[in-house]
Protein backbone atom coordinates (compact mmCIF):
# COMPACT_ATOMS: atom_id res chain seq x y z
CA UNK A 1 0.00 0.00 0.00
CA UNK A 2 2.27 2.65 1.19
CA UNK A 3 5.05 0.95 -1.49
CA UNK A 4 5.91 3.90 -2.98
CA UNK A 5 6.44 6.20 0.15
CA UNK A 6 8.73 3.11 1.14
CA UNK A 7 10.39 3.02 -2.04
CA UNK A 8 10.98 6.81 -1.66
CA UNK A 9 11.95 6.40 1.54
CA UNK A 10 14.03 3.79 1.01
CA UNK A 11 16.19 5.47 -2.03
CA UNK A 12 16.62 8.72 -0.08
CA UNK A 13 17.92 6.86 3.07
CA UNK A 14 20.10 4.27 0.69
CA UNK A 15 22.81 6.96 0.36
CA UNK A 16 22.94 8.47 3.72
CA UNK A 17 25.74 6.10 5.79
CA UNK A 18 24.45 3.49 8.47
CA UNK A 19 21.12 3.66 8.34
CA UNK A 20 21.10 2.83 4.56
CA UNK A 21 22.86 -0.09 4.91
CA UNK A 22 20.13 -2.75 4.95
CA UNK A 23 17.55 -0.98 3.14
CA UNK A 24 19.29 -0.98 -0.92
CA UNK A 25 17.63 -4.48 -1.85
CA UNK A 26 14.28 -3.60 -1.35
CA UNK A 27 13.79 -1.76 -3.86
CA UNK A 28 15.21 -3.63 -6.32
CA UNK A 29 12.85 -6.05 -6.68
CA UNK A 30 9.76 -4.41 -7.76
CA UNK A 31 10.89 -4.65 -11.29
CA UNK A 32 9.60 -1.47 -11.69
CA UNK A 33 12.38 -0.19 -14.60
CA UNK A 34 13.04 -2.05 -17.51
CA UNK A 35 16.54 -2.92 -15.98
CA UNK A 36 18.96 -1.96 -18.84
CA UNK A 37 20.98 1.20 -17.60
CA UNK A 38 22.62 1.46 -21.49
CA UNK A 39 22.26 3.93 -23.34
CA UNK A 40 20.65 6.27 -21.30
CA UNK A 41 17.96 8.52 -23.36
CA UNK A 42 18.93 12.24 -22.94
CA UNK A 43 16.28 13.68 -20.78
CA UNK A 44 14.99 16.93 -20.85
CA UNK A 45 16.66 19.82 -18.65
CA UNK A 46 13.24 21.53 -17.42
CA UNK A 47 10.07 20.09 -16.97
CA UNK A 48 6.68 20.91 -19.13
CA UNK A 49 5.80 24.26 -19.41
CA UNK A 50 2.78 25.12 -17.85
CA UNK A 51 0.87 28.13 -18.38
CA UNK A 52 -0.82 29.68 -14.48
CA UNK A 53 0.76 27.25 -12.65
CA UNK A 54 -1.21 24.47 -13.83
CA UNK A 55 -2.54 24.51 -16.94
CA UNK A 56 -0.16 22.71 -19.33
CA UNK A 57 1.05 24.55 -22.71
CA UNK A 58 -0.51 21.94 -24.85
CA UNK A 59 -4.11 23.01 -24.23
CA UNK A 60 -3.46 26.11 -25.89
CA UNK A 61 -0.87 24.97 -28.98
CA UNK A 62 -4.46 22.31 -29.29
CA UNK A 63 -6.98 24.96 -29.20
CA UNK A 64 -4.79 27.87 -30.94
CA UNK A 65 -5.82 26.96 -34.83
CA UNK A 66 -9.34 27.34 -34.18
CA UNK A 67 -9.88 30.03 -31.52
CA UNK A 68 -6.89 31.70 -31.40
CA UNK A 69 -5.58 33.22 -28.14
CA UNK A 70 -8.31 33.95 -26.21
CA UNK A 71 -10.07 30.31 -26.80
CA UNK A 72 -9.00 28.09 -23.72
CA UNK A 73 -9.69 31.47 -21.56
CA UNK A 74 -13.41 31.99 -22.82
CA UNK A 75 -13.55 27.94 -22.50
CA UNK A 76 -12.66 27.99 -18.91
CA UNK A 77 -15.09 31.49 -18.06
CA UNK A 78 -17.84 29.35 -20.08
CA UNK A 79 -16.83 26.38 -18.11
CA UNK A 80 -16.95 28.04 -14.53
CA UNK A 81 -20.16 29.90 -15.76
CA UNK A 82 -22.52 26.71 -16.97
CA UNK A 83 -20.78 24.72 -13.33
CA UNK A 84 -21.94 27.59 -11.05
CA UNK A 85 -25.56 28.67 -12.92
CA UNK A 86 -26.53 25.07 -13.04
CA UNK A 87 -25.55 24.39 -9.80
CA UNK A 88 -23.46 21.75 -10.58
CA UNK A 89 -21.16 23.50 -8.05
CA UNK A 90 -23.01 24.77 -5.59
CA UNK A 91 -20.94 27.63 -3.57
CA UNK A 92 -21.29 26.87 0.37
CA UNK A 93 -19.00 27.61 3.17
CA UNK A 94 -16.29 25.54 1.80
CA UNK A 95 -16.09 27.97 -1.25
CA UNK A 96 -14.85 30.21 1.53
CA UNK A 97 -12.51 28.08 2.88
CA UNK A 98 -11.49 27.17 -0.56
CA UNK A 99 -10.58 30.50 -1.52
CA UNK A 100 -8.24 30.57 1.79
CA UNK A 101 -6.19 27.52 1.18
CA UNK A 102 -5.55 28.24 -1.93
CA UNK A 103 -4.98 32.07 -1.73
CA UNK A 104 -2.44 30.88 1.10
CA UNK A 105 -0.95 28.30 -1.07
CA UNK A 106 -0.51 30.23 -4.27
CA UNK A 107 1.14 33.07 -1.56
CA UNK A 108 3.65 30.60 -0.29
CA UNK A 109 4.61 29.34 -3.46
CA UNK A 110 4.95 32.91 -5.29
CA UNK A 111 6.81 33.72 -2.49
CA UNK A 112 9.21 30.98 -1.62
CA UNK A 113 8.97 29.02 -5.14
CA UNK A 114 12.53 30.39 -6.20
CA UNK A 115 14.42 30.20 -3.08
CA UNK A 116 13.57 26.22 -2.68
CA UNK A 117 14.31 26.03 -6.21
CA UNK A 118 17.48 27.19 -5.77
CA UNK A 119 18.34 25.57 -3.07
CA UNK A 120 17.36 22.25 -4.93
CA UNK A 121 19.97 23.54 -7.53
CA UNK A 122 22.16 23.99 -4.66
CA UNK A 123 22.00 20.52 -3.53
CA UNK A 124 22.51 18.95 -6.78
CA UNK A 125 25.08 21.15 -7.64
CA UNK A 126 27.26 20.50 -4.94
CA UNK A 127 26.81 16.57 -5.99
CA UNK A 128 28.15 17.63 -9.23
CA UNK A 129 30.62 19.38 -8.22
CA UNK A 130 31.82 16.69 -5.94
CA UNK A 131 32.13 13.90 -8.46
CA UNK A 132 33.44 16.75 -10.72
CA UNK A 133 35.80 17.54 -8.10
CA UNK A 134 37.07 13.60 -8.21
CA UNK A 135 37.51 13.25 -11.53
CA UNK A 136 39.68 17.19 -11.64
CA UNK A 137 41.84 15.32 -8.84
CA UNK A 138 42.00 11.75 -10.60
CA UNK A 139 43.03 14.11 -14.04
CA UNK A 140 45.78 16.33 -12.31
CA UNK A 141 47.27 13.41 -10.63
CA UNK A 142 47.82 11.37 -14.11
CA UNK A 143 49.21 14.37 -15.78
CA UNK A 144 51.33 15.13 -12.76
CA UNK A 145 52.28 11.30 -13.43
CA UNK A 146 53.04 12.06 -17.14
CA UNK A 147 55.00 14.65 -15.78
CA UNK A 148 57.24 12.78 -13.57
CA UNK A 149 57.84 10.10 -15.81
CA UNK A 150 58.69 12.90 -18.65
CA UNK A 151 61.52 14.06 -15.68
CA UNK A 152 62.13 10.05 -15.00
CA UNK A 153 63.31 9.33 -18.78
CA UNK A 154 64.95 12.97 -19.00
CA UNK A 155 67.10 11.93 -16.01
CA UNK A 156 67.95 8.55 -17.71
CA UNK A 157 69.49 10.62 -20.96
CA UNK A 158 71.48 12.54 -18.03
CA UNK A 159 72.79 9.44 -16.22
CA UNK A 160 75.28 8.27 -18.68
CA UNK A 161 77.13 11.62 -18.26
CA UNK A 162 76.78 11.42 -14.82
CA UNK A 163 78.57 8.12 -15.09
CA UNK A 164 81.39 9.87 -17.13
CA UNK A 165 81.74 12.40 -14.85
CA UNK A 166 82.12 10.17 -12.04
CA UNK A 167 84.59 8.00 -14.10
CA UNK A 168 86.93 10.38 -14.89
CA UNK A 169 86.68 12.01 -11.14
CA UNK A 170 88.43 8.27 -10.36
CA UNK A 171 90.85 8.29 -12.76
CA UNK A 172 91.93 11.59 -11.82
CA UNK A 173 91.77 10.66 -7.96
CA UNK A 174 94.20 7.46 -8.85
CA UNK A 175 96.05 9.17 -10.82
CA UNK A 176 96.79 11.98 -8.23
CA UNK A 177 97.24 9.30 -5.96
CA UNK A 178 99.73 7.20 -7.68
CA UNK A 179 101.62 10.72 -8.55
CA UNK A 180 101.43 11.47 -5.26
CA UNK A 181 103.16 7.69 -4.54
CA UNK A 182 105.49 8.19 -7.45
CA UNK A 183 106.46 11.68 -5.81
CA UNK A 184 106.72 9.55 -2.17
CA UNK A 185 108.84 7.26 -3.26
CA UNK A 186 111.18 9.60 -5.00
CA UNK A 187 111.72 11.53 -2.50
CA UNK A 188 112.76 9.17 -0.11
CA UNK A 189 115.01 8.00 -2.29
CA UNK A 190 116.76 10.79 -3.00
CA UNK A 191 116.71 11.18 1.36
CA UNK A 192 118.85 7.99 1.31
CA UNK A 193 121.03 8.46 -1.78
CA UNK A 194 121.79 12.25 -0.20
CA UNK A 195 122.82 10.81 3.23
CA UNK A 196 124.91 8.40 1.44
CA UNK A 197 126.68 11.44 0.26
CA UNK A 198 126.60 12.97 3.22
CA UNK A 199 128.59 9.67 4.69
CA UNK A 200 131.00 9.61 1.92
CA UNK A 201 131.58 13.60 2.02
CA UNK A 202 132.16 13.16 5.94
CA UNK A 203 134.67 9.98 5.27
CA UNK A 204 136.83 12.49 2.91
CA UNK A 205 136.73 15.03 4.86
CA UNK A 206 137.92 13.39 7.97
CA UNK A 207 140.69 11.16 6.19
CA UNK A 208 141.61 14.32 4.80
CA UNK A 209 142.39 16.06 7.98
CA UNK A 210 143.68 12.96 9.39
CA UNK A 211 146.20 12.95 6.47
CA UNK A 212 147.09 17.03 6.78
CA UNK A 213 147.73 16.28 10.93
CA UNK A 214 149.75 13.67 10.22
CA UNK A 215 152.27 15.19 7.60
CA UNK A 216 151.78 18.58 9.75
CA UNK A 217 152.82 16.43 12.58
CA UNK A 218 155.77 14.96 10.67
CA UNK A 219 156.94 17.97 9.38
CA UNK A 220 156.89 19.78 12.70
CA UNK A 221 158.31 16.42 13.72
CA UNK A 222 161.09 16.28 10.93
CA UNK A 223 162.59 19.87 12.27
CA UNK A 224 165.44 19.72 14.34
CA UNK A 225 166.75 22.38 16.40
CA UNK A 226 169.36 23.17 14.49
CA UNK A 227 166.96 23.90 11.69
CA UNK A 228 164.77 25.94 13.38
CA UNK A 229 167.63 28.38 14.96
CA UNK A 230 169.10 28.67 10.91
CA UNK A 231 165.65 29.57 9.71
CA UNK A 232 164.71 32.04 12.76
CA UNK A 233 167.99 33.83 12.12
CA UNK A 234 167.11 33.76 8.19
CA UNK A 235 163.76 35.42 9.32
CA UNK A 236 165.69 37.91 11.00
CA UNK A 237 168.35 38.72 8.62
CA UNK A 238 164.87 38.96 5.93
CA UNK A 239 163.37 41.53 8.00
CA UNK A 240 166.13 43.59 9.30
CA UNK A 241 166.41 43.71 5.05
CA UNK A 242 162.92 44.69 4.77
CA UNK A 243 162.88 46.92 7.03
CA UNK A 244 166.14 48.74 5.96
CA UNK A 245 164.67 48.68 2.21
CA UNK A 246 161.18 50.54 3.88
CA UNK A 247 163.25 52.63 5.56
CA UNK A 248 165.25 53.48 2.32
CA UNK A 249 161.92 53.76 0.30
CA UNK A 250 160.46 56.35 3.26
CA UNK A 251 163.14 58.98 3.05
CA UNK A 252 163.06 58.92 -0.52
CA UNK B 1 -26.74 21.98 11.34
CA UNK B 2 -24.05 19.72 13.77
CA UNK B 3 -25.57 16.76 11.48
CA UNK B 4 -23.78 18.78 8.60
CA UNK B 5 -20.57 19.56 10.18
CA UNK B 6 -19.67 16.53 10.71
CA UNK B 7 -20.39 14.92 7.53
CA UNK B 8 -16.66 15.57 6.74
CA UNK B 9 -15.40 13.06 9.09
CA UNK B 10 -17.80 10.23 7.86
CA UNK B 11 -15.61 7.48 5.72
CA UNK B 12 -16.44 8.55 2.00
CA UNK B 13 -18.36 6.41 0.19
CA UNK B 14 -19.63 5.96 -3.64
CA UNK B 15 -22.95 4.22 -4.44
CA UNK B 16 -22.22 1.91 -1.69
CA UNK B 17 -18.66 1.10 -2.43
CA UNK B 18 -16.39 2.06 0.46
CA UNK B 19 -13.71 4.91 -0.80
CA UNK B 20 -11.37 4.51 1.85
CA UNK B 21 -8.93 2.48 0.36
CA UNK B 22 -8.70 5.15 -2.96
CA UNK B 23 -8.27 7.86 0.25
CA UNK B 24 -5.98 5.87 1.98
CA UNK B 25 -3.13 4.95 -1.18
CA UNK B 26 -3.78 8.04 -3.68
CA UNK B 27 -1.84 10.63 -1.85
CA UNK B 28 1.40 8.33 -2.84
CA UNK B 29 1.14 8.72 -5.81
CA UNK B 30 1.81 12.43 -5.65
CA UNK B 31 5.33 11.76 -4.89
CA UNK B 32 8.18 10.99 -8.05
CA UNK B 33 9.51 8.09 -7.33
CA UNK B 34 13.34 7.78 -7.49
CA UNK B 35 14.85 7.65 -11.06
CA UNK B 36 17.94 5.20 -11.83
CA UNK B 37 19.75 8.37 -13.22
CA UNK B 38 22.77 9.48 -11.03
CA UNK B 39 21.22 13.05 -10.91
CA UNK B 40 17.30 13.75 -10.10
CA UNK B 41 15.14 16.69 -10.48
CA UNK B 42 14.01 19.03 -8.11
CA UNK B 43 11.25 17.28 -6.62
CA UNK B 44 13.60 14.03 -6.17
CA UNK B 45 16.17 16.13 -4.73
CA UNK B 46 14.27 18.11 -2.49
CA UNK B 47 12.21 14.96 -1.10
CA UNK B 48 15.50 12.99 -0.48
CA UNK B 49 16.72 15.93 1.38
CA UNK B 50 13.36 16.34 3.56
CA UNK B 51 13.75 12.43 4.42
CA UNK B 52 17.61 12.33 4.82
CA UNK B 53 17.96 15.34 7.00
CA UNK B 54 14.74 14.46 9.11
CA UNK B 55 15.93 10.68 10.31
CA UNK B 56 19.27 12.09 10.35
CA UNK B 57 17.93 14.47 12.86
CA UNK B 58 15.18 11.98 14.61
CA UNK B 59 17.41 8.81 15.01
CA UNK B 60 20.81 10.95 16.59
CA UNK B 61 19.79 10.12 20.13
CA UNK B 62 18.65 6.56 19.44
CA UNK B 63 21.91 3.56 19.34
CA UNK B 64 22.61 2.09 16.71
CA UNK B 65 20.26 -1.11 17.64
CA UNK B 66 17.30 1.57 17.21
CA UNK B 67 18.39 2.61 13.91
CA UNK B 68 16.65 -0.80 12.21
CA UNK B 69 13.60 1.60 12.68
CA UNK B 70 14.57 4.08 10.37
CA UNK B 71 12.64 3.03 7.60
CA UNK B 72 9.66 2.89 9.34
CA UNK B 73 9.29 6.16 11.25
CA UNK B 74 10.41 7.99 7.89
CA UNK B 75 7.40 6.01 5.74
CA UNK B 76 4.92 7.29 8.64
CA UNK B 77 6.50 10.32 9.03
CA UNK B 78 5.66 11.33 5.13
CA UNK B 79 2.18 9.19 5.05
CA UNK B 80 0.66 11.62 8.21
CA UNK B 81 2.27 15.00 6.96
CA UNK B 82 0.78 14.04 3.53
CA UNK B 83 -2.48 12.79 4.39
CA UNK B 84 -3.19 15.91 6.80
CA UNK B 85 -1.61 18.03 4.59
CA UNK B 86 -4.07 16.96 2.07
CA UNK B 87 -7.01 17.12 4.00
CA UNK B 88 -6.45 20.69 4.37
CA UNK B 89 -7.86 20.75 0.51
CA UNK B 90 -11.47 21.39 0.09
CA UNK B 91 -13.95 18.67 -0.29
CA UNK B 92 -11.42 16.30 0.75
CA UNK B 93 -11.67 13.34 3.17
CA UNK B 94 -9.01 13.13 5.77
CA UNK B 95 -8.06 9.61 6.97
CA UNK B 96 -6.35 11.34 10.25
CA UNK B 97 -9.34 12.33 11.34
CA UNK B 98 -10.77 8.65 11.96
CA UNK B 99 -9.64 7.40 15.29
CA UNK B 100 -9.83 4.04 14.09
CA UNK B 101 -6.35 4.58 12.00
CA UNK B 102 -4.65 6.85 14.52
CA UNK B 103 -5.41 3.52 17.18
CA UNK B 104 -4.64 1.52 14.52
CA UNK B 105 -0.82 3.11 13.95
CA UNK B 106 -0.11 3.92 17.53
CA UNK B 107 -0.92 0.87 19.63
CA UNK B 108 1.01 -1.85 17.33
CA UNK B 109 3.78 0.36 17.25
CA UNK B 110 3.99 1.49 20.80
CA UNK B 111 2.99 -2.35 21.99
CA UNK B 112 5.70 -3.39 19.85
CA UNK B 113 8.41 -0.91 21.11
CA UNK B 114 7.48 -2.03 25.06
CA UNK B 115 7.42 -5.82 24.07
CA UNK B 116 11.12 -5.19 22.44
CA UNK B 117 12.05 -3.31 25.55
CA UNK B 118 10.67 -5.78 28.32
CA UNK B 119 12.06 -8.35 26.61
CA UNK B 120 15.69 -7.44 25.12
CA UNK B 121 15.90 -5.81 28.76
CA UNK B 122 13.69 -6.64 31.31
CA UNK B 123 15.02 -4.90 34.66
CA UNK B 124 16.12 -1.67 32.23
CA UNK B 125 12.75 -1.08 31.20
CA UNK B 126 11.39 -1.75 34.66
CA UNK B 127 13.36 0.65 35.81
CA UNK B 128 12.03 3.18 33.91
CA UNK B 129 8.68 3.06 35.60
CA UNK B 130 10.61 5.00 39.09
CA UNK B 131 12.42 7.86 38.38
CA UNK B 132 15.69 8.38 39.76
CA UNK B 133 16.00 10.46 43.30
CA UNK B 134 12.19 9.71 44.15
CA UNK B 135 12.01 10.09 48.16
CA UNK B 136 10.82 6.54 49.74
CA UNK B 137 7.35 7.22 50.79
CA UNK B 138 6.01 8.17 47.25
CA UNK B 139 7.41 5.09 45.72
CA UNK B 140 4.36 2.75 45.69
CA UNK B 141 2.70 5.83 44.24
CA UNK B 142 4.89 6.89 42.15
CA UNK B 143 5.17 3.06 40.42
CA UNK B 144 1.24 2.83 39.86
CA UNK B 145 1.27 6.51 38.17
CA UNK B 146 4.22 5.98 35.96
CA UNK B 147 2.78 2.31 34.55
CA UNK B 148 -0.39 4.36 34.10
CA UNK B 149 1.48 6.60 32.11
CA UNK B 150 3.03 4.17 30.65
CA UNK B 151 -0.39 2.10 29.38
CA UNK B 152 -2.26 5.54 28.30
CA UNK B 153 0.72 6.75 25.94
CA UNK B 154 -0.86 4.80 22.41
CA UNK B 155 -4.53 6.40 23.59
CA UNK B 156 -2.62 9.45 23.93
CA UNK B 157 -0.63 9.34 20.82
CA UNK B 158 -4.12 8.32 18.61
CA UNK B 159 -6.30 10.50 20.55
CA UNK B 160 -4.06 13.76 19.90
CA UNK B 161 -3.63 13.40 16.23
CA UNK B 162 -6.96 12.65 15.47
CA UNK B 163 -7.85 15.73 18.23
CA UNK B 164 -5.91 17.94 16.73
CA UNK B 165 -6.64 17.20 13.37
CA UNK B 166 -10.65 17.00 13.63
CA UNK B 167 -10.82 20.17 15.91
CA UNK B 168 -9.11 21.80 13.74
CA UNK B 169 -10.87 20.77 10.42
CA UNK B 170 -14.37 21.45 12.43
CA UNK B 171 -13.47 25.24 13.16
CA UNK B 172 -13.03 25.63 9.60
CA UNK B 173 -15.96 24.55 8.81
CA UNK B 174 -17.57 26.15 11.12
CA UNK B 175 -15.95 29.94 10.34
CA UNK B 176 -16.22 29.03 6.72
CA UNK B 177 -19.70 29.04 7.20
CA UNK B 178 -20.58 31.59 9.63
CA UNK B 179 -18.42 33.72 6.77
CA UNK B 180 -20.71 32.39 4.27
CA UNK B 181 -23.33 33.04 6.21
CA UNK B 182 -22.66 37.03 7.11
CA UNK B 183 -21.41 37.25 3.26
CA UNK B 184 -24.36 39.09 2.09
CA UNK B 185 -26.35 40.87 5.24
CA UNK B 186 -23.01 41.81 7.37
CA UNK B 187 -20.18 42.41 4.84
CA UNK B 188 -17.84 43.91 7.74
CA UNK B 189 -18.67 40.82 10.19
CA UNK B 190 -18.30 38.31 7.25
CA UNK B 191 -14.58 39.86 6.23
CA UNK B 192 -13.53 39.86 9.78
CA UNK B 193 -14.62 35.87 9.52
CA UNK B 194 -12.68 35.77 6.63
CA UNK B 195 -9.78 37.40 8.12
CA UNK B 196 -9.68 34.39 11.02
CA UNK B 197 -10.20 31.77 8.52
CA UNK B 198 -7.27 33.00 7.04
CA UNK B 199 -5.05 32.73 10.06
CA UNK B 200 -6.89 29.54 10.73
CA UNK B 201 -5.72 27.94 7.57
CA UNK B 202 -2.21 28.98 8.60
CA UNK B 203 -2.57 27.79 11.78
CA UNK B 204 -3.66 24.16 10.61
CA UNK B 205 -1.18 24.13 7.89
CA UNK B 206 1.42 24.38 10.91
CA UNK B 207 -0.63 21.85 12.90
CA UNK B 208 -1.03 19.52 10.54
CA UNK B 209 2.89 19.36 10.16
CA UNK B 210 3.46 19.55 13.59
CA UNK B 211 1.58 16.52 15.12
CA UNK B 212 2.67 14.31 12.11
CA UNK B 213 6.31 15.40 13.52
CA UNK B 214 5.34 14.88 16.94
CA UNK B 215 3.75 11.43 16.31
CA UNK B 216 7.13 10.55 14.99
CA UNK B 217 9.00 12.17 17.71
CA UNK B 218 7.72 10.55 20.33
CA UNK B 219 7.26 6.81 18.97
CA UNK B 220 11.31 7.96 18.78
CA UNK B 221 11.05 9.11 22.44
CA UNK B 222 9.72 5.72 23.47
CA UNK B 223 11.95 3.79 20.89
CA UNK B 224 15.14 5.43 22.54
CA UNK B 225 13.81 4.57 25.95
CA UNK B 226 13.05 0.79 25.15
CA UNK B 227 15.93 -0.24 22.85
Amino acid sequence: MMSRLVILSANSLKGSGPFGAGLVHASRSLHTSSQSRAPVPPLPETGGKVRHGIFPEEIFQLLYPKTGVTGPYMLGTGLITYLLSKELYVINNETLSAICIFSVIIYGVKKFGPSVAAFADKLNEEKLAKAQEVKDLAMSGLTQAIENEKKEQWRVEGRAMLFDAKRNNVAMLLETNYRERLHMVTNEIKRRLDYQIALQHLNRRLEQEHMINWVEKSVIGSITPQQEKESIAKCIADLKMLAKNTQAKATV
Amino acid sequence: MTMNLFNQFLSPTFLGLPLIAIALMAPCLLYPSPAPWWQSNRWTTLQNWFIGSFIKQILSPINTKGHSWALLLATLMVFLITLNTLGLLPYTFTPTTQLSLNMAFAVPLWLAIVIMGFRNSPTHALGHLLPEGTPTPLVPILIIIESISLLIRPLALGVRLTANLTAGHLLIQLVSSAAFSLLLSQTTAASLAVSLLLLLTILEIAVAMIQAYVFVLLLSLYLQENV
